[in-house]
């Protein structure tokens, strides 16, 4: 039974590959972080001073912080409002269509930041910053500063993101107290109120605390909206400046600001996880007549069900048909009128919005298209083949440390701000490291970064596959003498095909509608899909913008919808 | 106490409890017994007031709690019942004492007696040393007695079970079912236990009602079930083992062995397993059967065979030759004949 691989598969099979993921990890996540803090440091730490106490300190950190920590705090409040209606809809009430509105509230946070900035820009846009006004400036309203640019549109356009996130949590939890729970307070003649403030929120505060925190830190790193929303305005937030920053070449007060930004991010994210571990674990005890009951609305039935599909279509439909409109309308003050193509196929006409030619025609959009499909896929591809072989580390060899750290280590760029990993980047292989040339500006540092930020999910994905598999199924295979790979190849990775192809497809459409890693890390030759749409509309181009936006939800919906069939219909389980 | 009157509850067309109309007096131990889905848990909600019944009346002593025909209900609370549930319940953010003492707080308690009610209960469990403690950080057999004391805490008249010993193993089971009767024996309530499993329903009840689709095949007391089953459904489920039901037709056993005892009748007779030996020789009204196992009980022997593709058990005293076929001797009457609808005609 000696193959090739026998002997690296049986050094692997004890605890080579953990050491391998190990060192994998050390260069993906680890070694970027250690070198942004020590290029802050060394040969001169002045970019600290310059950052916290100079006198331009004020407009390069504590008005983005002000800004940033308002935005993070009112984005984490909406959506825990907002997604924990939604889920007390949902799950506690008679409310008709609830599997539907269920999926539909999942949704948002399939659609790209940029996506929905934009389509708020189409209707609430003044004139002011140039472009022409949007939809309602058209109608001959005068649209005040404060609803058009800045932080309300920032904050209002980071909830109909991020609410889903809540939403989805909060949803989880309070289908643990429906039923028993409930009906045992209702036993000892406890009002409504009592029973909700009493019994339903104490059990529910551990995830609408994980629901806020999870907003708070995806709103805080969040680059698109507040550059698309604030930016013309000059409202600055941590990430917009830190972009700033190193577009101006002034990369160690970029440094330090990420260092910063990820210092708040984590800040947040951890009292929230203080203040659930200081709590008890709330797990209750399920099984036979735990039967969720269903509160009845009343009169009150048909007012909240028009809210709730309010909300849903006005975070989903609404704003991809407005990016529709606003892609064929000529005119951004009257979206429905002389509808043209030009913007998708159009020639170049020196008559016709400054002789910029249609996207398809433009020479970089087709360019950017097939590159961002490449580095997609092969992004996804990556991050899920490093993704399984943790997942498959952690759970069939447990090593002393080295397990806790390779965990440890692919979890942790679920904790950082995009932006700021991608200073970290360029901080670490922005300049030729020994004999190997700088990758700075080349597609691989790109692909690495967004490998590296997929981690977290992939492993994810790879855990659940993995675990599906029993060990026994392996022990099976194991005693015919197979290969550590063989049985890799041959047993596990057929039994978690599906999975994890649902896992590749949403890797790939997380690839695909980033904008935080890419805006820092792209290739000016080869731009990707994301970063032209930004291009156009920082230069006013706005059809243009939406037409390329469009591109990429068109490209998303498709993987989306492949791995919502992939995955069955498990996961929808609020009927 | 508690009295039933054409109580029927319908989801939609079909009735998860049709008719049912019994009554109990104050302190009894009612068992409500039956398989999956017959409407036990369904009965007990509606005694909860956590439902309504769709028509019938209920009352407790004098009130009336429900009224399915003019839709009066009492609110769960108004009630003096207290309800254990399968899941037990416990409100996981609270701790021991707190879930014990919540429903006390509801009910405005003073203080002082808040106090000595929590510590009273407590005592009456053993789980005084846990009183700190959150559910989540408790064994299963001491969560289901803080569920016990949250429900008596109160001092409810009525006491409800829903099949509250079915999470948990063999052995808490048997020292649980010691302990529910203290408990009740102590507080003098009435209780009304939902279990399929038999042996706690002869074990713990005064009255036992034997449910079947949603209706009462039988209700009596636990020995009477044995005694005098009032339908074959009831012959077969309750009994350890379960008395035998053998086919019979005009007359003949299994449809082939005439006995002028069957008086031609066609149905199920039902022969307790006592009643079967296990005969050596061919005779009359033995036939062979293939051995299927063999259960030592109490010092006996509890032989099954399957004769025309039925099970038959029988007790033994000694073990059944290993040949692996055997022979049945069936008594001279059969202990009651039920006919094909499993109504008991004799
Ligand atoms: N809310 C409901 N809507 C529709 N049908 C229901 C509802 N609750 C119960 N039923 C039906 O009523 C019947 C009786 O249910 P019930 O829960 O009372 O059974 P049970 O005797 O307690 O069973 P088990 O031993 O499995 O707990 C079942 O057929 C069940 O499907
Ligand atoms: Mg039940």
């Amino acid at each position: 039974m000696t193959t090739l691989l026998g002997p690296i598969g049986s050094a692997l099979n004890k605890r080579g590959l953990t050491l391998a993921m190990a060192l994998a990890l050390v260069v993906l996540v680890a070694a970027p972080l250690a070198t942004i803090l020590v290029q802050t440091l060394y040969p001169s730490s002045a970019a600290w001073g310059d950052v916290l106490a100079s006198r331009l300190s004020q407009n390069l950190f504590w008005r983005p912080t002000i800004n940033t920590m308002i935005i993070g705090l009112g984005v984490a409040a909406g959506c825990v409002l907002l997604g924990g209606f939604l889920a007390w809809l949902v799950v506690m009430t008679d409310i008709p269509g609830r599997p539907a509105i269920a999926f539909m509230a999942t949704l948002p946070f399939m659609i790209p930041s940029f996506a929905t900035a934009l389509a708020w820009g189409t209707v609430f846009r003044n004139g002011r910053v140039g472009g022409g006004g949007g939809l309602l400036e058209g109608l001959g309203f005068a649209v005040p500063d404060w609803l058009s640019w800045g932080m309300t549109p920032t904050i209002v356009v980071l909830i109909a993101h991020y609410y889903s996130l809540a939403f989805t949590v909060i949803a989880a939890a309070l289908a643990t107290v429906n039923g028993d729970l409930v009906e045992a307070a209702q036993m000892t003649g406890a009002s409504r109120k009592r029973i909700l403030f009493g019994i339903v929120l104490p059990v529910v505060t551990p995830a609408i605390i994980a629901g806020g925190s999870l907003a708070f830190a995806g709103a805080v790193s969040n680059f698109a909206a507040p550059a698309l929303l604030g930016l013309p305005v000059r409202m600055q937030t941590l990430s917009t400046r830190l972009f700033g920053m190193i577009e101006i070449g002034q990369t160690e007060r970029g440094y330090v600001l990420a260092i910063l930004l990820i210092g708040i991010s984590a800040i947040f994210l951890g009292l929230g996880n203080r203040m659930l571990s200081g709590r008890r674990s709330f797990a209750t005890i399920g099984g036979k007549g735990a039967k969720p009951r269903c509160f009845a609305l009343g009169g009150a039935r048909l007012p909240l069900t028009m809210a709730a599909w309010v909300i849903c279509i006005l975070t989903t439909i609404l704003p991809i048909l407005l990016l529709v409109a606003a892609s064929l309308a000529p005119s951004s003050l009257s979206l429905f009128s002389d509808w043209t193509l030009h913007y998708w196929i159009g020639s170049s006409d020196p008559a016709f919005a400054r002789g910029q030619p249609g996207i398809f025609h433009n020479p970089l959009l087709l360019s950017a298209l097939t590159t961002t499909l490449i580095l997609g896929a092969s992004v996804a591809l990556a991050a899920n083949i490093i993704g399984i072989l943790i997942a498959v580390a952690l759970t069939r060899q447990k090593v002393p440390v080295l397990s806790n750290l390779v965990s440890q280590l692919s979890f942790l760029p679920m904790l950082l701000p995009g932006i700021a990993f991608a200073a970290a980047y360029i901080a670490l292989y922005g300049a030729p490291i020994g004999p190997l040339p700088a990758l700075y500006g080349t597609k691989l540092l790109l692909a690495l970064a967004l490998t590296a930020a997929m981690l977290p999910f992939a492993v994810q994905t790879g855990r659940a596959t993995v675990s599906q598999i029993s060990g026994d199924i392996d022990e099976a295979a194991r005693m015919t003498g197979a290969g550590f790979f063989r049985r890799l190849g041959a047993i596990t990775l057929p039994l978690a095909a599906r999975g994890l192809a649902a896992g590749l497809l949403i890797t790939f459409v997380n690839v695909i509608g980033d904008l935080a890693i890419t805006i820092l890390l792209y290739t000016p030759t080869s731009p990707l899909l994301a970063v032209l749409s930004y291009s156009y509309a920082s230069d006013g181009f706005h059809q243009f913008a939406n037409a390329v936006t469009l591109v990429i939800l068109i490209i998303s919906m498709l993987a989306t919808g492949a791995a919502t069939l992939l995955r069955g219909r498990r996961r929808q389980s609020f009927t | 106490m508690i009295s039933l009157e054409n109580i029927t509850k319908s989801f939609g067309n079909s009735n998860a409890v049709s008719n049912v109309s019994f009554s109990v007096p104050e302190g009894s131990f009612l068992v409500l017994l039956g398989p999956s889905g017959c409407g036990k848990s369904t009965m007990l909600r509606m005694l909860a007031g956590l439902d309504q019944p769709t028509s019938g009346k209920m009352q407790f002593g004098d009130t009336l709690v429900a009224d399915g025909n003019t839709g009066h209900s009492l609110p769960p609370a108004d009630r003096n019942a207290g309800l254990v549930f399968q899941s037990y319940a416990l409100w996981p953010h609270m701790t021991v004492a707190g879930n014990i003492e919540w429903p006390l707080k509801v009910a405005k308690l003073p203080t002082e007696e808040r106090r000595a009610r929590v510590l009273e209960v407590m005592e009456m469990l053993g789980i005084e040393k846990l009183a700190n403690r959150y559910p989540g950080e408790i064994s299963g057999g001491q969560q289901q007695r803080v569920a016990l004391a949250r429900m008596i805490a109160p001092r409810p008249k009525v006491m409800l079970f829903d099949e509250p010993l079915s999470n948990l193993d063999a052995t808490l089971r048997v020292e649980m079912r010691f302990e529910l009767l203290k408990v009740h024996a102590a507080t003098g309530a009435t209780a009304v236990y939902v279990t399929h499993d038999q042996v706690e329903a002869m074990t713990m009840a005064t009255h036992v009602a034997v449910m079947n689709n949603g209706r009462i095949e039988q209700f009596d007391a636990p020995d009477r079930l044995l005694a005098e089953p009032a339908s074959a459904f009831v012959a077969g489920f309750v009994g350890t083992p379960a008395a035998n039901l053998i086919p019979i037709e005009n007359g003949k056993w299994f449809g082939t062995m005439p006995d002028p005892l069957l008086r031609d009748q066609s149905g199920h007779a039902m022969v307790r397993a006592e009643q079967i030996t296990v005969a050596d020789e061919d005779g009359p009204r033995t036939f062979e059967a293939v051995l299927a196992e063999v259960v030592p009980m109490a010092g006996r022997f509890l032989v099954t065979g399957i004769a025309h593709g039925i099970r038959i058990t029988a007790v033994s005293d000694q073990v059944a030759r290993p040949s692996g076929k055997l022979r049945f001797r069936l008594p001279s009457a059969p202990a009651a004949i039920f006919d094909k609808q499993g109504t008991r005609i004799s």
